[in-house]
């Protein structure tokens, strides 16, 4: 048993194995963010109550926080997988670190937009150099330069272990930028917008978000899966186990 | 390795970087003129009035000559590429990260401190007061070479593609977010007659960071773009 897990890990981590592996898992991990997200939404839109002072308007919440969570969650992912790709040199972590950066680029895309959106009933604007919204913005960059520089190479595994290294860079920039965004924004006037605020949330509209948060993180995993699977059957593409697929002929220890 | 033989390598790559700059001294104004033509736009964009020009002059020095920078630095390992010279200083047995600070310093002895000579006439012709003057040279003392050894990491890593130059804009630009805001803090600070001790202290001790840290990653960034 205990010599069993870490064979099973080691498999995974061959491109075929976690092709059929993520093929498997995929439409259950897409259909439980969906139930999830159906659940999530329908609380928060229709059962949670309006808020004293925001009415209505606050309930973009529940796309808007589970979003940013996404964003910097992702990125550590990337971060991690980046650093596994460059140590140890595994395909598979270099597919994982740089399909996560197109969906955590698009999490925070939506953060920005909702935000946005928010922004201009509550604080009647769209845009304002608040520390957090910079940081976000700032965070979009890092996602796109990393995109950026991956697509520059021609060979994809040398482009993949630059963008990990850049990657690697830019998660010692997050803390940094928060700090010194913070600083920037109280030297010239106190951050007077708030998103929550230290106000305690009322647990009718607690569930709804953390069943929201749950849904973000299977479709991210559900996304992953489908985009990696992708990703291994391109660099993959001259060899043995995806001419069979390609050819439609049954994998060995496939069963139908 | 002896301690001499570092010390003849590294003056040489340093003395090799600074004769091939000087030869081609038409290269080393550039930068120069493009940050002078970029301050002399403002006025014409904002109106010339004298307050509202005084109150920007700090940032807009800073940003001009980040850009000046930025445009200056995707030829910092160009031509060390094509004619096959940064391969043998790969290969040299000389440490590569040693190698590579002296190539940054060349670098930035030739595009940054030409930038700094003239901010002061940039910044004059924004109307900064003059005592805020030394703040800003300070500010930019400390802020170029963190510019200079960031922007060497980000070449590094794209000295495997063809064209660079937008990408290094869209890499380089958020990472050096902060020392924008510590320099232009610095500068804002003393113009409003606050102490601007503290920001120019956080500058000094990223740059102290970055002198130690950013060589390794450069030589770390170079072996990964190079190995195809």
């Amino acid at each position: 048993m205990s010599k069993w897990i870490p064979l099973w890990l080691h498999k995974l981590g061959s491109p075929p194995t976690f092709y059929r592996f993520a093929g498997t898992l995929r439409p259950w991990f897409l259909a439980l963010a969906l139930i999830a997200g159906a659940i999530g939404l329908y609380g928060g839109l229709v059962l949670a109550p309006a808020d004293y002072q925001q009415g209505d308007a606050y309930r973009i919440i529940f796309i808007h926080v589970p979003s940013a969570w996404m964003g910097l969650f992702i990125y550590g992912v990337m971060a991690v997988a980046s650093f596994i790709a460059l140590v140890w040199r595994i395909k598979l972590a270099e597919a994982v670190a740089m399909e996560s950066a197109p969906v955590g680029a698009a999490f925070t895309f939506i953060t920005l937009v909702t935000g946005s959106l928010w922004g201009k009933p509550m604080w009647g604007t769209w845009w304002t150099w608040d520390a957090r919204l910079t940081s976000e913005l700032v965070l979009l960059f890092l996602y796109l330069g990393v995109i950026g520089l991956y697509h520059a190479f021609e060979d994809r595994r040398q482009g993949a272990r630059a963008a990990a290294f850049l990657a690697i860079i830019g998660i010692i920039n997050v803390p940094i930028v928060h700090f010194s965004v913070n600083w920037w924004n109280t030297l010239h006037q106190g951050s007077t917008v708030r998103i929550l605020g230290p106000s305690r949330i009322s647990m009718d509209m607690l569930w709804p978000l953390l069943t929201m948060m749950v849904a973000t993180k299977l479709y991210y995993v559900a996304s992953l899966f489908g985009r990696v699977r992708v990703d291994l059957l391109e660099l993959e593409g001259g060899k043995d186990w995806v001419r069979r697929i390609a050819t439609g002929e049954q994998a060995p220890g496939e069963r139908a | 390795m002896s301690r001499t033989s570092l010390a003849v390598a590294c003056g040489a790559v340093l003395r090799r970087d600074l004769t091939l700059a000087w030869r081609s001294r038409g290269d080393i104004a550039m930068p120069v003129l493009y940050a002078l033509i970029v301050a002399t736009l403002f006025p014409f964009a904002l109106g010339p009035e004298d307050a509202l020009l005084q109150r920007i002059a700090g940032g807009v020095v800073l940003v001009t000559v980040l850009l000046a920078m930025l445009l200056a630095l995707d030829a910092m390992f160009r031509s060390d590429i094509e004619d096959g010279s940064l391969e043998q200083l790969v290969l040299a047995p000389q440490p590569l990260a040693l190698m590579l600070g002296m190539k940054i310093l060349a670098h930035w002895l030739t595009t940054a401190l030409p930038l700094i000579v003239i901010a002061p006439l940039l910044a004059g012709m924004l109307h900064l007061p003059v005592p805020v003057m030394g703040v800003l040279m300070l500010a930019l003392l400390l802020a170029t070479p963190m510019l200079s050894l960031l922007g060497a990491v980000l070449v590094a890593l794209t000295a495997g593609t063809r064209r660079s130059g937008m990408l290094l804009a869209l890499m380089l630009l958020p990472l050096c977010v902060p020392v924008v805001i510590f320099a232009a803090g610095a500068v804002a600070a003393a113009q409003q007659g606050l102490p601007w001790v503290a920001p120019i202290a956080w500058l000094g001790a990223a740059l102290v960071l970055a002198l130690v840290l950013a060589p390794l990653a450069c030589a770390a960034a170079l072996r990964i773009a190079l190995d195809a």
